[in-house]
């Protein structure tokens, strides 16, 4: 950017409004004492001014020494550190203590919440055999989405008539609720009502029971996952498609480069960065699944993920801390996960991606 | 590139990809596909205008006409707009008169807080987003991915300290409340997917710009944001898609006035003691898929038209 | 809007101030007193309200206004569990099922009514007259000790439903009597008597194929002999294995002989493991999702009320749906029974069964305003004239004049049914450690009933969880 002359930074107790430090130290005194000697409902407020103070103070600093970026981000850190940040934290730290919400009383454990989801003889096999169908489901999810959306998009990347019309009806499922889209898909699989079960009785003459079993169960829910989210896929992967600059295309022809290698290096590089994040997303998402499950099969049949079984902890139970013990261990594996994902794709960036 | 027309392409379709012309015959099998895929949502549909006591029936009644005797009798329902008129106004115990259900204030509830969050975390977003691209901070990869942290753990966990927040600070149960935990709730793929739009822009052109005089503002409104519409478009499309259907935090954290439709429709998924009330909830169903539906229909035409700007990546 | 409401909440937390500030000093000028409660959202609770809006008149003085929240049963838990565990503070009245009790009062949110019980006559008139059974399973906490906190809301039990233009044809009744040298039943009198035995011949007689002969017309789809709760979700399988395991003289774990009794032996008991057996064996003359272990309350209905089933088990409390012909099919062809029971030496039936519905209970934030106005609304409401009104219109009352009025049995047609089974009404627990019990147990009983593990090694795995976690809580030594 343009060299501007920026102010020096001002010195620790200058009462400008651009001194974060100070407001900082002033902040942390002020708000340590309302929590000390004011009632709760007017400290929680006085520790919010404090906090809005140096958020201030860092905007101010930020605006006369020209950080663009960090004004930029500003709003958006604010908004996640006070809705999202914030709360994550709680749990952070519940999940080193014995409480649970129904009860009064909190002790400091250390890390025993952890050990007994880990290593308890009594909860963790329940625990690793549920995180092991959670993982079975986001492979088997994912993939089928990433696929089925992939093709949808390649179907949809040329102009024909009707597309428009056509596009929409795609799109619509994922615009369901899980709520209702789960109840009727129970709704499709009942063998005495089922739909899918009335066509194969056309055939085999006998009720089609699909959920009696662990493969038609997971087969079941996962068709439903991927029907309502092949659509994101598709969107993203479609944006991607679009993208591509027509003349690209030309040029490819009048070189008479194959299709598949005409693919690689000029589709691919276009769609690579909105894969990772239908990829990225899809994948968060389905380590979280819980809802399409409680529907349709109550965790039955070799069906219980880690994020039901967190419900029945956290909520049924009460049991705050264990269950906070338990997403963060969630957490744990989905990061390593995704820094998995972005190291790879960080890797192929720095390779040469096409010419 | 007729000197290669081959016979699948005089049938209509066309192999090369890109945004190229096709046919008929690509729509004909565009069509089909579609419309195997709409099934599930037709049937939702198609249930919403039948009796519940039609509802489960075997074989299905899928039609509501005969077709001129085309159609036996068992396959054909007769149509009905009761569950329509149910979803706003119906007797909640055997004999009593009907009242409200409530559901307009739902509906208004919904199209409220999803639009005018989904919008903010647009704003929002975008700008940090754009800030990520272009003004890097330290650990620029380190805030991102703790952004997108927030997204990785299931809503339940942080649903104490939320209420608890929410009971101190007086938001429970207002629109304030739940707009900010849905903006937030949205920021963190916005700002992903916007950056990753941004990213693909040429710098060329900015420079460029900017050498010529163009302040940064300018830049950014004058030739960054019109190169992302299709970015907006489908960032705002699934935004509202999820705050639209978004269903715990509504459970616990709106109250009777503010209460939005995914809360609701419970009441037909165990209604009064009934069970499943499959008309009744297909008709809240198909009702609460119309605005998002024409929404999505309507910024369908910047999804598509892309990027306008004849950029080469980097 | 937003203002608006701000405006409002801003008036009640000062009429809440005011009403604290006025109800100490004991004045006696009328105010606007308003009853915040949680409701599940069905038929028994919008009786109650409309009731309320419409007759009640506080003998007061004070306006006295009912807020209901009525959320949808699938949700209600949930959302009930998150404001009270959350300091919330919301609710003064609260629906709870009688299991949740000990959750919520070691929690410190409901509160102890024996004072205000003893303070009022007539209330404590009412609570007398009120059936033994009902009042010790919705309200007492320990169990069956002298400690009140709830008030019967709904009292809810399991009863047949049959299908009489099936059970009742000549032709079905001759074929019976042939297979079986048994009375086909056909009365709601002759359901009563229906042990697990002739359960059985019922469910293995009509099961039927599509187009096979049933009661004189050819079957239009696949029908199915009986049917009653076998599922994974909440308590749709520990209901039913306690009838049996009741019935056939085993018990479950026993709170009240807490700390001497045991789980392990006690919960898996060879008795158990018979009973339990027998329930299982009954599945195959139910519709096919009972093997998917997705066989709840609602989804057996929903069977029997579309016609594919002759005989289902299940609450009375989702009893008004069936008689309504614009949800069921069968509406004019129903008959009521006793639920299923074993018939001992004497030839008696013992008709043991797992209690179900639920009391409601006061928060323990209550102002004495409130407590007052919240007393004052109940004894209008467990009054002999509304409870038969509540009755009239659906309801169910624990009331003895009530429910041995004359009258009440002409209200509804399982009324006969019901009232004749109070006293055959068992409860399970009401400890802390109710929802981890029930998870574990339901967990294990999906597995038997799915096919994936023997009644044995499932009793054994319940027991062994049960005998571990309790001695860990103290409530076994």
């Amino acid at each position: 950017m343009n060299p501007i002359t920026t102010a020096p930074p001002p010195t620790l107790f200058t009462p400008t409004p651009d001194n974060w430090k100070l407001a900082i130290m002033i902040g942390l005194i002020v708000a340590v004492l309302a929590m000390i000697l004011l009632p709760p409902a007017v400290s929680f407020w006085s520790v919010g001014a404090m906090a809005a103070m140096v958020a201030a103070s860092f905007v101010v600093n930020a605006y006369r020494r020209y950080y663009y970026g960090g004004l930029l981000v500003a709003p958006a850190i604010a908004v996640l550190v006070v809705m999202n940040i914030f709360p994550l934290l709680w749990s952070l730290g519940l999940s080193f203590f014995a409480y649970q919400s129904n009860q009064q009383t909190i002790r400091f454990v250390g890390l025993a919440n952890y050990i007994k989801v880990l290593a308890d003889e009594l909860k963790a096999p329940e625990n690793w055999a549920n995180l092991t169908n959670t993982a079975m489901f986001v492979v088997l999810t994912v993939t089928t989405q990433m696929i089925m959306g992939f093709l949808l998009a390649l179907m949809f990347a040329k102009q024909f008539p009707l597309r428009k019309y056509l596009l929409i009806l795609v799109l619509t499922p994922m615009m369901l609720s899980v709520v209702a889209a789960g109840v009727f898909f129970s709704y499709y699989y009942d063998p005495t009502f089922g739909l899918l079960s009335y066509f194969i009785r056309i055939f085999s003459g006998q009720q089609f029971i699909l959920m009696d079993n662990k493969a038609g169960a997971v087969a079941g829910i996962v068709f439903a996952d991927a029907w309502m989210w092949s659509p994101f896929v598709m969107l993203l992967v479609l944006a991607g498609l679009v993208s591509v600059p027509k003349y690209l295309y030309e040029a490819a022809a009048i070189d008479r480069v194959s299709g598949w290698r005409q693919f690689w290096s000029i589709t691919f590089p276009y769609i690579r960065g909105l894969l990772m994040l239908a990829l990225l997303f899809r994948t968060i998402e389905a380590f979280k699944m819980a809802d399409l499950v409680i529907l349709l099969t109550k965790g039955g049949n070799g069906t219980m993920t880690i994020s039901y079984h967190l419900i029945r902890i956290a909520n049924e139970q009460n049991k705050t801390s264990e269950g906070a013990a338990i997403s963060y261990v969630m957490l744990f594996i989905v990061i390593v996960l995704t820094n998995l994902y972005l190291y790879i794709a960080n890797r192929r960036t720095v390779e040469p991606a096409h010419e | 590139m007729s000197e290669t027309a081959s016979m699948w392409e005089k049938l209509g379709f066309r192999k090369a990809s890109g945004v190229s012309e096709a046919g008929w015959g690509q729509t004909l099998f565009a069509g089909l596909i579609s419309l195997i895929y709409f099934l599930p949502v037709l049937l939702i549909i198609i249930t919403s205008f039948k009796l519940q006591t039609e509802a489960l029936a075997i074989p299905p009644k899928f039609i509501p006409t005969h077709l001129f005797g085309l159609i036996p009798d068992a396959y054909v329902f007769t149509p009905t707009l009761e569950n329509y008129t149910s979803v706003f106004s119906r007797s909640m115990t055997a004999g009593a008169a009907a009242e409200n259900t409530g559901f307009d204030r739902y509906f208004f509830n919904s199209i409220v807080i999803a639009s005018v969050s989904v919008f903010l975390a647009l704003i929002i977003g975008t700008l940090a987003a754009f800030g990520f691209s272009r003004y890097p901070l330290k650990g620029n990869d380190t805030y991102l991915f703790v952004i997108l942290t927030t997204r990785m753990l299931p809503a339940i966990v942080v649903i104490i300290p939320v209420i608890l927040m929410f009971r101190i600070t007086g938001l429970s149960g207002s629109y304030l409340g739940i707009i900010m935990l849905y903006t937030a709730f949205n920021l963190p793929f916005t700002i992903w997917m916007m950056k990753s739009f941004f990213d693909e822009l040429s710098l060329d052109v900015e420079d460029a710009a900017r050498l010529d005089g163009s302040s940064d503002v300018k830049v950014f409104f004058k030739i960054c944001l019109p190169q992302v519409i299709a970015g907006l478009a489908a960032t705002f499309v699934f935004g509202l898609i999820l705050t639209w259907n978004e269903f715990l935090f509504a459970l616990l954290l709106t109250g009777v006035d503010t209460r939005t439709v995914p809360v609701g429709m419970s009441q037909a998924v165990a209604g009064g003691g009934i069970g499943v009330l499959w008309g009744l909830l297909a008709a809240i169903e198909t009702l609460f898929l119309i605005p998002v539906f024409f929404v999505t229909f309507f910024l369908q035409d910047h999804l598509l038209r892309g990027v306008t700007f004849g950029t080469v990546k980097r | 809007m937003t203002a608006i409401t701000k405006i409002q909440g801003l008036a009640t937390a000062a009429g809440f101030a005011l009403a604290l500030a006025v109800g100490g000093a004991n004045s006696a000028s009328a105010e606007d007193v308003v009853l915040h409660m949680a409701v599940p959202d069905w038929p028994p609770t919008r009786i109650m309200k409309d009731m309320f809006d419409k007759e009640y008149k506080p003998t007061s003085g004070n306006k006295v206004t009912l807020d209901v929240d009525f959320i949808p049963w699938p949700d209600f838990y949930t959302r009930v569990n998150a404001s009270l565990t959350s300091g919330e503070k919301k609710y003064n009245m609260a629906v709870s099922d009688s299991q949740w009790l000990g959750a919520f009062i070691e929690g410190g949110y409901f509160r102890k009514i024996n004072d205000l019980i003893d303070a009022d006559k007539e209330l404590k008139k009412a609570m007398d007259g009120m059936h033994p059974i009902v009042l010790n399973a919705y309200s007492t906490y320990p169990n069956s000790t002298p400690n009140y906190y709830g008030f019967p809301q709904f009292p809810d039990l399991l009863v047949s439903y049959a299908r009489k233009d099936i059970f009742c044809n000549d032709d079905e009744q001759k074929n019976f009597k042939a297979k079986y040298n048994k009375k086909l039943p056909c009365t709601g009198e002759e359901f009563d008597n229906v042990d697990w035995d002739l359960f059985g011949n019922i469910g293995e007689f009509f099961m039927r194929k599509k187009g096979e002969m049933l009661a004189g017309k050819p079957a239009d789809d696949d029908f199915y002999g009986v049917a009653f709760q076998v599922g994974k979700g909440y308590d749709f399988s520990t209901t039913s294995v306690h009838t049996f395991v009741w019935q056939a003289g085993g018990d479950i774990w026993d709170e009240t002989k807490a700390p001497n009794g045991h789980a392990m032996g006690q919960v898996n008991s060879d008795v158990a493991v018979k009973a339990l057996n027998h329930m299982l064996s009954f599945i195959k003359y139910m519709p096919p999702v009972a093997k998917t272990g997705t066989m709840d309350i609602f989804k057996s209905d929903e069977l029997f009320r579309a016609g594919k089933v002759a005989l289902n088990v299940d609450w009375i409390g989702l009893g008004e749906a069936s008689l309504d012909p614009k949800s069921s099919k069968v509406a004019d062809k129903l008959v009521f029974g006793m639920g299923p029971g074993t018939k001992g030496a004497d030839g008696k039936i013992n008709h043991t069964s797992q209690i179900g519905g639920q009391p409601f209970v006061l928060t323990t934030w209550n102002t004495d305003v409130i407590n007052k106005e919240a007393v004052g609304f109940v004894k209008w409401w467990l009054s002999k004239d509304v409870q038969m009104e509540y009755a009239s219109k659906g309801g169910q009352s624990a009331i003895k004049e009530v429910y041995t009025d004359p009258k009440y049995n002409t209200f509804r047609p399982w009324n006969r049914a019901w009232a004749s089974q109070l006293d055959w009404q068992k409860d399970m627990w009401h400890i802390p450690q109710f929802f981890e019990i029930l998870t574990q147990q339901q967990d294990q009983y999906d597995l038997a009933i799915t096919g994936k593990q023997d009644a044995k090694a499932t009793l054994d795995n319940v027991a062994k969880f049960q005998e571990d976690l309790l001695k860990n809580a103290g409530l076994i030594k």
